[in-house]
Order: C-alpha cells, then structure tokens, then sequence
C-alpha cells in the first residue's frame, strides 16, 4: 500500500501526498482538468497552445525560465495535452521541492501579467512546426485526426486531436489566451500530486503557502459530453504518398473506468501485443499478410475509443487484410478466448501497473489521473482488481457487443498509384 | 498564514544523498561476465543479455545481418516456436524485446519476480539456443525488406541514413543497422548461423540482472543457465574509418511533398573512451544537447522554426558522429543552417558565459538519480557499463568529473572538437522550395536521391 495523504485547500486546489524515501528525489504532477475537449470549433488546438504559453513565464517568472530553473538543479520536466486534461510535472532533486512549488503556483496565479503578443506568435509558430513534424511530415501522420472525425459529430468535442487545425491555431488571439486562462487555469480545477522523498508537514506547509492565496473562479462552462452515435459504420478510403496500406480502426467504448472499458484494455491485449496474440499469430506468423498490427484503447473520459491499425505487405490486397482481420475479430464473438490468453493478458496489465508505480513521475501522474476523473486517488490501490476478477467471458462478451460493424469507424490509407 | 515572498526562487533545502546501487560482479568459468543490482521498488526483475558484437560486424554485401540475427532469437529457440516463447513468456508475466545497435546485440526480458526461476530457462534458450531456421529468417527477412521500404516516407531517417554514408562510406556505421534491399536479400540461414556462433559466445557477452532479487539468487540462476555455456575465440573489432572531409558542402535530397526540411549538420566525433568525454558532455549541452540550449533557445525560442533542435555526440566504441538536428518548414530552411552554423562558430571560438556552464554542470550533476529510477533503468546503465569497459565507481565518480570541467576546458575542446567549416550539411526536403535559397553559403551543393544516388 502506498502512503497516501488527501486533502483540499480552501480554495478547492485537491492535493495528493505520496511519501517515499527510496530515492532523494520528488515529483511534483498538475493535472488541470481541461483538455482539447474544452475547445470549441474555430479554435482547435487552443489547449495545447495554451500549455506552451504556460512554459513562457509569469510574473515572477522570465520567459523560458521555468525550464532553466528545473533543468540547472538536475530535474526533469515537461507537459502534455490530451482530449480532458492537461498536465504538468517536474521530478526535482527532493531538496528542490520550495522550488517547484514556487513555479507551479507563479503559473498558476500569476500568468496573466506576463503574457505578450510576441510570446504567443512564437509558441504558436513552434506549435505549427510540432503539427508539420508529427502529423504533417509523417506517412499516415493523419490517420487518428481523420478516424476523430468521422467518429463524432463536428460539434462533439472529440471530433478533433488536440493539435488543431492550422486555420484555428493562426487564429488563436491574445484575448483567447486570457480567457482560456481565467476560465480553466484555477485551483479548484486541478490536483496538484506530489510524490517521493519529503516530509508530509513540512510538504503541506509549502503548498498552502504556495498556493492557498491563489482565488478560484466562477462557474465552469457546460460541455454536452453525451455521444451521439452516428447511423452505421463510417468508412473512408482515400490515396496519399505512404508505400504500404493500412486499415485504420476505432470501435466506440463506454469511458474510462467502465468495466466494458477494463475488459477491452484486456480484450485489446489477447488481440496484439506479442507474437502469440492473435493478430499477430494470424496475419503476421501465419497468413504473413500484414507488416504490422496494433489494438490498444485510450484513457478517455467522455467516451471510449479501441483503436486498432494493420498495414497490408506488399502485394497484399487491403480488402485481403481486413477480411483477415474481421476473421480473427469473428473468431473471439464466437469462440471466446482461452484462459491462458486472459491470463496473458492479466499479466501484462500487472507488469504496465508496476512499470508505473516503480518511477515516482509515472505514479504520481496515475495518481493525478484517478484523482481527476474518478475523484478518488485510492483508486491507485485497487486498479487492478478489475483486471484480475476479469472472466474469459467478459472480454468475449465485451467483442460481441462493441466490435460489431456499426460501431466502428474504418480508415483506408491506399498508396498512391496503386 | 505567512506571507512568501514569490519575487525569488526559494532556496533549497540541504541534499539527499543519493548512492547508485550496489554492483555485485562476477565471471564464470566460461568468460561470462555477470551484474547484479539489487532495487526492490517493483515485483520486477529485469534480465539483460549484452553481446559485445553489433552491426559494426556487418560487411557491406551483408549489411543487416547483425540485426536480423537478433530479431531471429525470439523466433524460435530450444524446443519452443515463435509462439510457443511468447505464450510461455506471456504466462510467466514476462515481456522480451531484442536487437542490435552498432556495437552490440541486445536481448531484454522483464518479468514479475516471482517468476523469476521458470523464466531463466527461457532467456538462456533465446540467448544461447536460438533455432534460426529457414522459415523464420524469411519471415523476419520479409517484415524487414517492407521496413526498408516504408522508410523511403521518413524524411528523418533518410537524412539520417545519408549522413552516415556519406561520413563512413560503406563500412561500419555508414549502412544502415537495418541494412539496405539488395544486402538483405542476400542473407542466408548460414550467414546468420556463422554470426551466431562467432559473436554470441560467454567470452563476447555479459548478463545484468537488475530489480527484486538478490545477488545470491541471481547469480545461482545465472550460474545454473550459462554456467556450461561453451566458450569461443574472442572475435575480432572491426575498425571505422570515416571518409575526410575538407571543407563544408551540402546534400541537398529531394522529398517533393515536404513541408519540413530535415536538417542535418555535423562531421566524426569522437568514441566514447575519449578522455574529454565529460567536457564534451558539458560542451554541448551548452551548445544544443537539452531544452534550454543554445541552439534550440535560437531556433525555436527565438525564432520560431521549429519544434526542436537539438545537437548531439554519438559515443560509441568507436568515432561516431556529431550531429546537430533540426525539422524546420520549408520557407526557413537556409536561415536555420545559417543559425546553426552561427552557434558552431561561436562556440568554436569558446565564448561562455558562468551562468551557462553552471546550469548545465549542475543540470548533468543533479539529474542522475531520475534517470535510475526503475530496474530497467538500472539495468539498462549496467549494460553502459559493460559496454563501454567504464569503471567500477563510475557512478560515484560521475559527479566530481563533471564538476571539474571550467571554461578554458569547454573552449579547448570546443575548438577541437567542433568544426563548421568542415561540416556535412545534409537536407532532406522540397528541393524546388529550398535549392535556390542554399547557393547563398557558397558550399558545393550535391543532390542525391534518397538512397544516395546523383542527381542530374
């Protein structure tokens, strides 16, 4: 059992305190419960923006700071944008806590002074080059962004990937930056964790001296996050410069933490994760057929999403490769699976939980995760007991009622000239 | 509540010691070097099996063969299949991966440590009695040919690819580790077979075990596993010879969908058994080796070209090479050179300032201890170790080295080491956008083909 401690500040910041000795460091994780979800049509890309803003300084703060502060005591640092959430996470020598602390609650509650318009056209420029170079520059570098929309109405929130659009991205104004900012940047909207090699009294004294004088906002804005299922399966196949083909595939999943969810992160793992699942087996061991595969599923709030790709070798028909793969799919809806898959597949969730709990960064980003969207870091204890009481029959039963036809959206990369 | 004052950083508080793992070492009778590092912050174990013989082996005709020897090992090995390992391996909690590099092969296998005894015999078997049949090599042949073929889509490692062979011609590190159509079509059941026996030997390899277990246990299981593991003639080091270069040119490849030029800028750097490998550790992360570097501050900080730049030595057993990297849009491709080349000379000239050094020495001082966290972690600095023949109290000594280093060592080896005017400047990216914008340097531009070819 982990030595967790939970509390909230007057102003609604939840904390998190995990302490461990084991090593001289401390990892210091915000998560803020706004994500490209948050975002509205015509402004694509805005959260992720955001979070490049939130590294150019604040008032105490010069811009690029924040990183020469961290980066000259031996941490380590960065942050992430996903469709709920955005987080932000230092793992400091563990006599640096002051200092990290310092430089989250200065972002926190005093970034609007410091913000220019010169500031934003950099991070912005720097954003189109992160799109270029990830989705642009790269073959099937769009696949996820075309799979998001045609998987959900345009005005549903999950309609497109946190990069945005170029159009929204140039369109992204200071006033933008100060509302976004107002509106999600707020203690009572974010679970600062702390993890690691401090002592607990001493830990809470900082925090609330960092961060208690920080004011919550107001109300939140209402966001629908009721899907809306489109009629049938959605298709699309379409020709770009890549050599082989492949078939892209998302299935619609109740959210996160539902058990359907945990039996599909299971199901998703006997279906490709080593040579003896059976995407692999099938269509790479066996047929040879395919060059790669993948299944796996995403931890997302609103809805969930399995996704699954294989790229066809060449030679190889793309339609060849999908019936392949609706065989293999058709096989677990009327079969079922073994106990030893399911054991498998039990396993390697145990080994990815401790791969997570054994860094103090990973396990304080858990943490954060199940205290935001769940309300409940002690959920950290008893995440796997899902995934352990899981039957054979469960991830059977999870195949026959989400990967069926009209729940799923295909994605079809041709290569040019073929 | 008391009233902080937030306009300074606040101080730190007296350090934590930090000690890195016990090492316990040992060499069994067969040569076989053994590490164990005991870390119990996961029921994890972590095994790993270091060849000391990788792709630098590779003959031109045969490029690849080191690494398809290595994906070959978990394709089949004492009595079990392809499937039959990785279903064993799956039910014992246990993960395997394997590969080869230019200096070594590779084979890692993490498991739930209570299952650590079972699981022995399966990594001896993939170490030591790999099948490496017929069936299996074209399997693996036929994934690797449709890798080579995708990789005509990755502008990054195409420039990558060029620029090793046009810095190291056809011998070692100038093919790809991967190799090239034409060497692995070539490859037969007893090339692979010859490799195997000549390079995975006890007296070529050693075994680290890092995580939840003891010494004791580990190396009685290491001992039961290899202990009657025949030894072999110690084969040979190839030698890398780099094609000299004597003043700075460009290769300009043509990729007309781009919209990013990838840039690479660089020449030979040094092994890393170099003396100055700590000042150049310090060197150039000053210059472009972490997120507040120079180059990346200029590039993408300044001037918005880029999501990031970054330089860096490769230090291998051998001179590998020192590149400077950089994904910019096409319309700032030859102000970016320019600022790339700018940030050499001024180093070169050996201008910097306390603050810089100091952030970057206390940076590489301080961020050991994160980097060790996990038993992979550990294990993974471990097989460095080996690799590399550092010493004993490497990790205790790491400090002190780096603290060491002032500014005239940062200026002599800045000066010896970085060369601008001598430099390989290589650029995959929409030739028609950016070709004419390139003749302002005044260096000789070379358009290639992606695999190297001239262009007329």
């Amino acid at each position: 059992m982990l030595n967790l401690t939970e509390y909230e500040l007057g102003n609604g910041l939840r904390v998190v305190l995990n302490e461990d000795h084991s090593a001289p460091l401390v990892a210091v994780n915000l998560w803020y419960h706004v994500g490209s979800k948050n975002e509205r049509p015509g402004r694509t890309g805005f959260a992720h923006l955001f979070e490049h803003m939130l590294f150019s300084g604040s008032e105490h703060v010069g811009n690029n700071e924040h990183f020469r502060y961290i980066q000259s005591v031996g941490g380590v640092l960065n942050g992430t944008t996903f469709f709920d959430r955005t987080n932000y996470f230092e793992t400091l020598p563990s006599n640096y806590l002051a200092l990290g602390l310092w430089l989250e609650s200065d972002r926190m509650g005093f970034f609007l002074p410091a913000l220019t318009q010169e500031k934003l056209d950099i991070q912005r420029e720097v954003v189109k080059e992160e799109r270029r170079q990830r989705y642009d520059n790269v073959p099937y570098g769009t696949a996820f962004e075309r799979q998001l929309r045609l998987a959900y109405a345009p005005d549903y929130s999950y309609h497109w990937p946190t990069i945005g659009s170029m159009q929204d991205l140039e369109a992204a104004s200071l006033d933008d930056v100060r509302e976004f900012f107002t509106t999600w940047y707020r203690p009572d909207n974010c679970v600062l964790t702390i993890v690691g090699d401090f002592a607990p009294d001493e830990a809470k004294r900082l925090v609330e001296q960092y961060f208690g004088d920080i004011q919550p906002g107001g109300s939140f804005p209402e966001f629908d996050l009721e899907r809306r299922p489109l009629e049938g399966e959605q298709r699309e196949v379409f020709t770009t410069p890549v050599q082989l083909p492949r078939i892209y595939r998302l299935y619609h999943l109740p959210k996160m933490g539902d058990p359907a969810w945990i039996h599909a992160d299971l199901l998703a793992s006997v279906l490709a994760t080593d040579k003896a699942s059976r995407f692999d087996r099938a269509l790479m061991h066996d047929k040879q057929i395919a060059q790669d595969v993948a299944a796996y599923i995403l931890p997302t709030e609103a809805t969930g999403m399995l996704l699954m790709q294989a790229t066809a070798k060449e030679g190889v028909a793309i339609a060849d490769l999908e019936a392949a793969l609706d065989a293999e799919i058709e096989r677990v809806v009327t079969g079922g699976i073994t106990d030893d898959e399911l054991t498998r597949a039990q396993n390697r969730a145990e080994i990815e939980y401790a791969h997570q709990i054994e860094n103090y960064d990973s396990r304080a980003d858990l943490i954060g995760m199940l205290a935001t969207y769940f309300g409940d870091p002690k959920i950290v204890h008893t995440w796997l007991e899902p995934y352990r009481n899981a039957t054979a029959n469960d991830l059977a039963e999870v195949a026959r009622q989400y990967l069926v036809p009209a729940n799923r959206v295909t994605s079809i990369f041709q290569p040019e000239g073929a | 509540m008391t009233t902080i004052d937030r306009t300074t950083a606040p101080p730190p508080g007296p350090p934590r010691p930090y000690h890195f793992p016990h090492i316990t070492r040992t060499t069994l009778a067969n040569g076989l070097r053994v590490l164990v590092a005991e870390n119990h912050n996961a029921p994890i174990v972590s095994l790993r099996t270091l060849i000391r013989s990788g792709a630098d082996h590779d003959v031109a005709e045969l490029a690849g063969l080191a690494s398809i020897t290595a994906d070959l090992l978990d394709e089949g090995a004492g009595s079990r299949d392809a499937v039959k390992l990785a279903e064993d391996i799956g039910i014992l909690g246990g993960a395997v991966a394997t590969g080869a590099d230019w200096d070594a092969s590779y084979i890692s296998l993490d498991v739930l440590s209570r299952n650590i005894e079972p699981m022995i015999e399966i990594f001896a078997d993939v170490t030591r009695r790999a099948s490496l049949d017929s069936p299996s090599l074209e399997r693996v042949r036929s994934e690797r040919l449709m890798e080579i073929l995708q990789q005509k889509d990755e502008a990054a490692i195409i420039a990558a690819k060029r620029f090793a062979s046009i810095l190291y011609g056809t011998g070692a590190y100038g093919n790809s580790v991967i190799g090239n159509a034409e060497s692995v079509a070539r490859i037969s059941v007893a090339d692979v077979r010859r490799f195997y026996t000549q390079h995975y030997l006890p007296n070529n390899t050693s075994i680290v075990v890092a995580g939840d277990i003891t010494p004791e246990a580990a190396l009685r299981l290491i001992e039961g596993a290899f202990g009657d593991w025949q030894p072999g003639t110690e084969p040979p080091r190839p030698t890398v010879t780099p094609n000299p270069v004597e003043s700075s040119r460009i290769y300009l490849i043509d990729r007309p969908t781009a919209v990013q030029s990838e840039i690479r800028v660089g020449h030979i750097g040094v092994p890393r058994s170099c003396e100055d490998y700590f000042p150049l550790s310090v060197m150039n992360a000053i210059l472009g080796g972490v997120f507040n570097s120079r180059i990346n501050l200029n590039l993408r900080e300044r001037h918005g070209y880029t999501y990031g730049a970054r330089s860096q030595f490769s230090f291998r057993r051998q001179a590998g090479p020192f590149v400077v990297a950089a994904p910019v849009r096409n319309e700032v491709t030859r102000e970016s050179v320019h600022e790339i080349l700018e940030e050499l000379r001024h180093i070169r000239v050996g201008e910097v300032d306390d603050h810089e050094l100091n952030d970057v020495k206390s940076y590489l001082m301080g961020v050991f201890p994160a980097t060790v966290q996990s038993a992979s972690d550990v294990a993974g600095r471990l097989v460095d170790m080996e690799l590399y023949g550092l010493p004993e109290n490497y990790f205790d000594m790491y400090r002190e080295s780096i603290n060491a280093i002032d500014k005239p060592t940062i200026a002599r080896v800045a000066h010896k080491y970085i060369d601008p005017d001598r430099a390989l400047i290589v650029i995959v990216g929409n030739a028609g956008q950016i070709r004419e914008s390139l003749g302002g340097f005044g260096y000789p531009i070379h358009e290639l083909d992606i695999e190297g070819g001239a262009v007329a």
